[in-house]
């Protein structure tokens, strides 16, 4: 019986393996599912993997070879920014299907892609405002240098500012900086005492961050570092103690209660042993390749036209609730979740938005005060 | 000068485009990025106040008409110019109606923004330098006609270019109008009187 095959691009070396294993763990979590179950109308999915090495230029060149020399059009991969825009063209020139389940930084559409991940209104706003309530208005950034980073800060010194607060630094270190890159400026971060830091360092040296900051006398509880990318995977080589207080905005935790997140723990966890590396985008990977193999039972066909129009405006029930795909934009509607990590180093859920959030990725201004950014407060520690 | 990025959403843009996949992806385009549009063709007579920023497709259009409709609204609006071919004529053809900017067919979701900006950052330059021309203009013609004002007073009351000016600034005040003004008195009284004498 012929199989239908997928591409899946997660780097499992390099500087952002640890997130993009965990990405590659729940699509293989999905297709396990899927497959169990019989497949897409009695076929198999069969994932075909390469690993890019975290090297940028991998991803397309790789890219190129799922779509040319084994014959595949639908992919699922990437991380960071930059290789999405290695494969961008790939996939455009040949016309394949691409599942981006990352946030990113917004400002793009193709329509040979499909966003699973928040861009910025999706989170940014939300954290920006619990920030001045819970902490204060004088917030210290730190990135790592590249596009997300940098677009993220725009977007954030904006939603600040609207809010009445001051960005009192702004640094940015390579993608492969160490432990002792961050002496100087923890050292700064303690002389200008902020209310929070805003951190958009990611991979390896957003672990190595946490715990110079920790070591330098840091307290998540009284000042903690804000996040966007910092997931549970991070938390866990942080340690709970480098990282207890920290917050961060994702669309998923893994303390999320429902019974949809109680079966996707429960069988990654048979799968795999252990649910220490589940992340928001592993969900994000998770729920896309579902959703893939939703559209493909109803087109019966590996065709990137009649599978988009399958996807745009198809509805999936969640490990984090129920989310969208957008057909004005291929983004997703994404839930909007803020959680501080406690004494154990697992992340407690403190605030929601009530409803998922439409993507608007081309949203140059988002407004303080837009009633649909509100959060509420969450009893009980996960919603 | 208002910045282009940050009045994104206010712009009314008019998509002059017939109804084809290229003018879908491009409506889409500017939804996405959050404008408010609209879509007309054939290219209409005049064109409505409203719009800020109009895509027209060239292909096969005469200049004069483009002209005529892109000049018949009062604001004078960013243009981004539609183009199948980049032949010469085509070329031609969109500096002639002053396109702001160019999108190629088939029309991408990728680059619509960037077109849109660099019309009406273009644009508002274009404006900006000729209010700046204008002024520079008469600001010039203003020294010219002092200087032309203060050689006849010396001439006539055998005074310096120093007490020249003064007397022309102490009229303007005595009589409440700008030094200019004066100027222009003193230059039209001296063509007179010099008309006499010669009849």
């Amino acid at each position: 019986m012929e199989s239908w095959k997928i591409g899946l691009l997660f780097s499992v070396t390099g500087v952002t393996s640890i997130i993009e294993r965990s990405q590659l763990n729940g699509a293989l979590l999905a297709i396990d599912q899927i497959n169990a179950k019989g497949g897409v109308l009695g076929r198999p999915l069969e994932p075909v993997r390469y690993d890019p090495a975290s090297v940028v230029k991998r991803y397309g060149e790789l890219a190129e070879k799922l779509i040319v020399e084994d014959k595949i059009s639908v992919i699922f991969g990437c991380y960071m920014s930059s290789s999405r825009k290695e494969v961008l063209p790939v996939v455009e020139r040949r016309n394949a299907l691409f599942f981006y389940p990352t946030l990113y930084e917004g400002f793009e559409y193709s329509p040979n892609v499909i966003y699973g991940g928040a861009c910025p209104n999706q989170n940014s706003v939300p954290l920006a405002n619990f920030l001045m309530n819970t902490y204060g208005k004088r917030v210290f950034f730190v990135g790592s240098d590249y596009i997300y980073p940098r677009e993220s800060n725009r977007v954030m010194r904006n939603v600040l500012r609207q809010g009445g607060g001051e960005v009192t630094g702004e640094v940015y270190f390579d993608l492969e900086a160490e432990a002792a890159d961050f002496s100087g400026v923890v050292d700064e971060i303690m002389k200008v005492k902020p209310d929070a830091i805003f951190s958009t360092v990611v991979g390896q040296a957003c672990i190595e961050f946490y715990k110079a900051y920790h070591l330098a006398g840091g307290d998540g509880r009284k000042c903690p570092i804000a996040s966007l990318t910092t997931n549970e995977g991070e938390i866990d080589a942080i340690g709970p103690e480098a990282s207890a207080g920290h917050i961060t905005a994702a669309p998923y935790f893994r303390s999320v209660h429902s019974p949809a997140n109680r079966r996707f723990l429960k069988a990654y966890e048979e799968k795999f042993g252990s649910t220490v590396d589940v992340t928001s985008c592993c969900e994000a990977t998770y729920s896309q390749v579902h959703m893939f193999a939703l559209a493909l039972e109803e087109t019966g066909e590996i065709d990137t036209e009649c599978l988009r129009e399958a996807l745009l405006g198809a509805s999936f029930d969640a490990p984090q609730g129920q989310i969208k795909i957008d057909p004005d934009n291929n983004h997703t509607y994404l839930q909007s979740r803020i959680a501080k990590v406690d004494n154990n180093g697992e992340f407690v859920i403190e605030a929601k938005v009530r409803r998922a959030i439409k993507p608007d990725p081309y949203l140059v201004f988002p407004a303080i005060h837009d009633w649909s950014f509100r959060t509420l407060k969450v009893a009980g520690g996960g919603r | 000068m208002s910045d282009p990025i940050q009045d994104l959403r206010d712009l009314h843009a008019l998509v002059v485009h017939p109804r084809d996949r290229s003018a879908d992806e491009l409506m889409q385009q500017v939804n996405r990025i959050g404008c408010n549009f609209d879509h007309m063709w054939p290219v209409p007579k005049t064109l409505p106040e409203k719009f800020d920023l109009v895509f027209v497709d060239v292909t096969d259009q005469n200049a004069q008409r483009l002209k005529s409709f892109i000049g018949s609204s009062p604001k004078s609006p960013s243009v981004v110019a539609i183009i199948g071919y980049e032949n010469p004529s085509v070329l031609d053809l969109i500096f002639e109606i002053g396109a702001h900017s160019v999108l190629m067919k088939p029309v991408r979701a990728a680059g619509v923004l960037s077109s849109m900006l660099m019309a009406r950052r273009f644009q508002q330059e274009q404006l900006h330098f000729e209010k700046d021309l204008t002024k520079l203009r008469e600001k010039l013609d203003n020294v010219q006609k002092v200087n032309d004002a203060k050689f006849i007073l010396m001439r006539h009351r055998g005074i310096t270019e120093r007490q020249a000016y003064d007397l022309i600034r102490k009229q303007a005040m005595a009589k409440r109008a700008t030094t200019t003004e004066i100027a222009q008195s003193i230059i039209n009284a001296e063509s007179i009187l010099s008309n006499m004498g010669d009849t």
